[in-house]
């Protein structure tokens, strides 16, 4: 890892990345991004970047709005052409600052976003979500008796007939449906969990709630999120309150995805 | 000049080999120099060392921590030094043969502990710099007695404070040695600073209770409830991260404040905020107020020993609040978060007044100060002239004795402590 070079990185409102290396200027050397694989599975998908000189003597690769990068965790390694290995590169400085109120622009869909970030080994990686539609959830205000959400749809609007629809996982098919509040347009709305009622429909043991919204009587689930900033790890920062109810502990979290979910765990 | 540092551990992280390292790499564009690193437990430093700055540890735990030498105490490096306890009968001999041998023209010792071995035990020509990265008040009595007996020998002692130098000058009285403030220096920024329009205050350290997060926490709710679309991020870990979540949660601030976890560099989130933020009861420098000017962040401080003060032009390129104030802090945060215009400008200012820490500047006087140093050795003659009058001496004596009681005082309190037990 310690001969690896470091590449920082710069990205802009539309999701495009630059890449600027302090190597020396060469023939076919290129960056590859590849979406890491689950475990004992093959490497599917690829993506090769070319490395333009640039003015200061240093190289530069461009990750522009296309191609859609699938939804997972891309690593980021440079090709030195021939039979060099592929080497993983170190973080340098990531310039994320375009993307901090990234959840005030109204996005076409599919939605795409990337986030850099640095991997718990110490590598530069690209985390990336692409969804045909999504809701972004924006303050969540938590009291003893209630959760309620506020949220914006991107790639889709509020119709009749739209519910929220939260989903106990693995819960065979047990979904809670809550009426949502319209916004000031179509796009805004709000949300309000009752957690006595959240509890009961949990059942006797302890249940994780998976929240999404159909947006019109017809239309396919929308997951609600929250995605449009520059925090590729939102679980240990956006953290939301425990709440007792009805012996069991209530807790609305974002997953390890920055998926929005609701926990009731009970004691034992 | 070939220039040596003293450092207690180039292998670990802190605020102290930062800097060093940063001094050591401007050092060595023109002379030759080395860290010697009293202990080491790694492989590698922590931070990339230029590779014309050699480094030599003296002493390595991963194969002497039971060095027989290793396991008993130390009596040279004093006993009332907070590292104490990572010293021995090996680091005062490896130390001692180090200094008797070195062929620099400067060696500069890095922590009080240090300084003194380099003051009693530096050969005849070679100039001694001791260097203070803490504060004199903050010293126990009895190493404050202990450093006033063996910094006399010093040619040069630095504080990284003026408030902190003045203080050496009063109560510590030290003829001939030159004491000067010589503050620590950040690189130039390499991101274009911040354009102040991000609704983002950041703060960074590490999570301890000295640092008042809570304070800061508690301060930023009045922003919170006026301007629901700012955020408070605090960067840095430690043993009070659990406390300050319980407090955000207890506030009601999930939705506006966010313990971030640590972030190494530090400069790319300086530049997605729009105001830096300090609430320390106590600070010997500030490195994180001058990084975040550095970027284009106005900075709100506490006005807390001493390094605050000497940064922050209050009203100009951030505010200063009295140490404690919650409300103050938060009136000094809400100023400037609902004035784009004032932010702004005290913005460039901030960008504009951090320069002088800039290490173009601060190595230019360290280089002075050691350039005056070796030439008084060659020459034999004191770098600073004693012009003290009898009343700066009886002030001095008067602390000193001050010292002496509390320190047999603390000691007559462990007798009868040991011999109840």
């Amino acid at each position: 890892m310690n001969t690896a070079p470091s590449a920082s990185c710069t990205a802009t409102p539309d999701g495009s990345i630059t890449f600027d290396l302090p190597l020396p200027p060469a023939q076919g050397h290129q960056l590859l991004l590849r979406l890491r694989p689950g475990k004992g599975q093959p490497e599917r998908t690829l993506h090769t970047l070319d490395l333009e000189p640039t003015d200061n003597g240093r190289v530069r690769a461009v990750l522009g709005p296309a191609p859609l990068l699938e939804e997972g965790r891309w690593d980021v390694f440079l090709l030195r052409g021939g039979d060099a290995p592929r080497q993983r590169l170190r973080p340098g400085l990531r310039d994320l600052r375009a993307l901090v109120d990234g959840h005030l622009r109204d996005r076409e869909p599919p939605l795409a976003v990337r986030i850099p970030y640095v991997t718990t080994n110490g590598c530069l990686a690209i985390r990336a979500w692409l969804r045909p539609a999504h809701a972004e959830a924006d303050g969540v205000d938590v009291t003893e008796r209630t959760t309620t959400v506020g949220a914006r749809l991107h790639g889709t609007s509020r119709r009749t007939g739209a519910v929220v629809r939260l989903r106990l996982r693995g819960g065979g098919g047990v979904v809670h449906t809550v009426q949502p509040r319209a916004g000031d347009d179509g796009r805004a709305f709000s949300f309000t969990l009752d957690h006595a009622e959240l509890v009961a429909a949990t059942g006797a043991a302890s249940g994780v709630w998976d929240v999404f919204v159909q947006p019109a009587a017809d239309a396919p689930l929308v997951r609600v999120a929250r995605l449009l900033d520059d925090v590729a790890d939102r679980k240990n920062v956006f953290v939301y309150p425990r709440i007792g109810v009805d012996g069991a502990v209530l807790r609305p979290y974002y997953t390890v995805d920055n998926d929005l979910s609701v926990e009731v765990k009970r004691p034992g | 000049m070939k220039i040596c540092f003293l450092l207690h551990n180039a292998y670990g992280i802190g605020g102290t080999i930062t800097t060093t390292f940063n001094l050591a790499q401007a050092l060595a564009e023109r002379h030759e120099v080395e860290i010697v690193s009293v202990l080491r437990h790694r492989k590698q430093p922590n931070f990339v060392l230029d590779p014309r700055v050699s480094l030599r540890p003296l002493v390595d735990l991963r194969q002497e921590r039971q060095h027989a030498l290793h396991l008993r105490p130390a009596r040279v490096f004093p006993r009332a030094e907070y590292r104490y306890g990572q010293y021995s009968e090996l680091t005062d001999r490896r130390i001692r043969e180090c200094l008797a041998t070195t062929d620099a023209d400067v060696v500069i010792g890095t922590r009080p502990g240090l300084n003194v071995h380099l003051a009693l035990e530096a050969p005849p020509h070679v100039a001694r710099i001791g260097q203070e990265h803490l504060t004199l008040d903050n010293h126990s009595p009895r190493l404050r007695g202990a450093l006033r007996r063996a910094y006399r020998r010093l040619d040069v002692l630095t504080t990284v404070t003026e408030a902190d130098a003045r203080v050496y000058r009063r109560k510590m009285r030290l003829p001939g040695v030159r004491v000067e403030a010589l503050p620590n220096s950040v690189p130039d920024p390499v991101l274009p600073a911040a354009d102040n329009s991000a609704k983002v205050v950041v703060a960074a350290g590490r999570l301890v209770p000295v640092k008042r997060y809570d304070l800061l926490i508690e301060a930023f709710s009045v922003v919170a409830a006026a301007h629901q679309d700012w955020q408070l991020r605090i960067y840095g870990k430690g043993e009070e991260h659990d406390r300050l979540q319980k407090l955000v949660a207890e506030l009601g601030l999930w939705n506006n404040v966010f313990l971030m976890g640590a972030a190494a560099p530090m400069e790319a989130e300086w530049v997605k905020g729009s105001i830096g933020a300090a609430a320390s009861n106590f600070e010997p420098f500030g490195m994180t107020i001058v990084e975040a000017m550095r970027c284009g962040l106005p900075v709100v401080s506490t006005d807390c020993p001493h390094g605050p003060g000497e940064i922050i032009e209050d009203g100009v390129d951030g505010r200063l609040v009295p140490v404690g104030d919650r409300d103050a802090l938060g009136a000094a945060l809400l100023e400037l978060v609902g004035d784009d215009e004032r932010r702004r400008r005290a913005g460039r200012a901030a960008r504009e007044n951090a320069r002088r820490f800039a290490p173009g500047p601060v190595v230019a006087q360290a280089e002075d100060l050691l350039a005056a140093a070796v030439a008084a050795r060659r020459s034999g003659r004191r770098v600073a002239r004693d012009r003290a009058r009898a009343h700066q001496v009886a002030i001095s004596q008067g602390f000193a004795a001050r010292d002496a009681a509390l320190t047999a005082a603390s000691t007559v309190r462990r007798t009868i402590r040991r011999t109840r037990g």
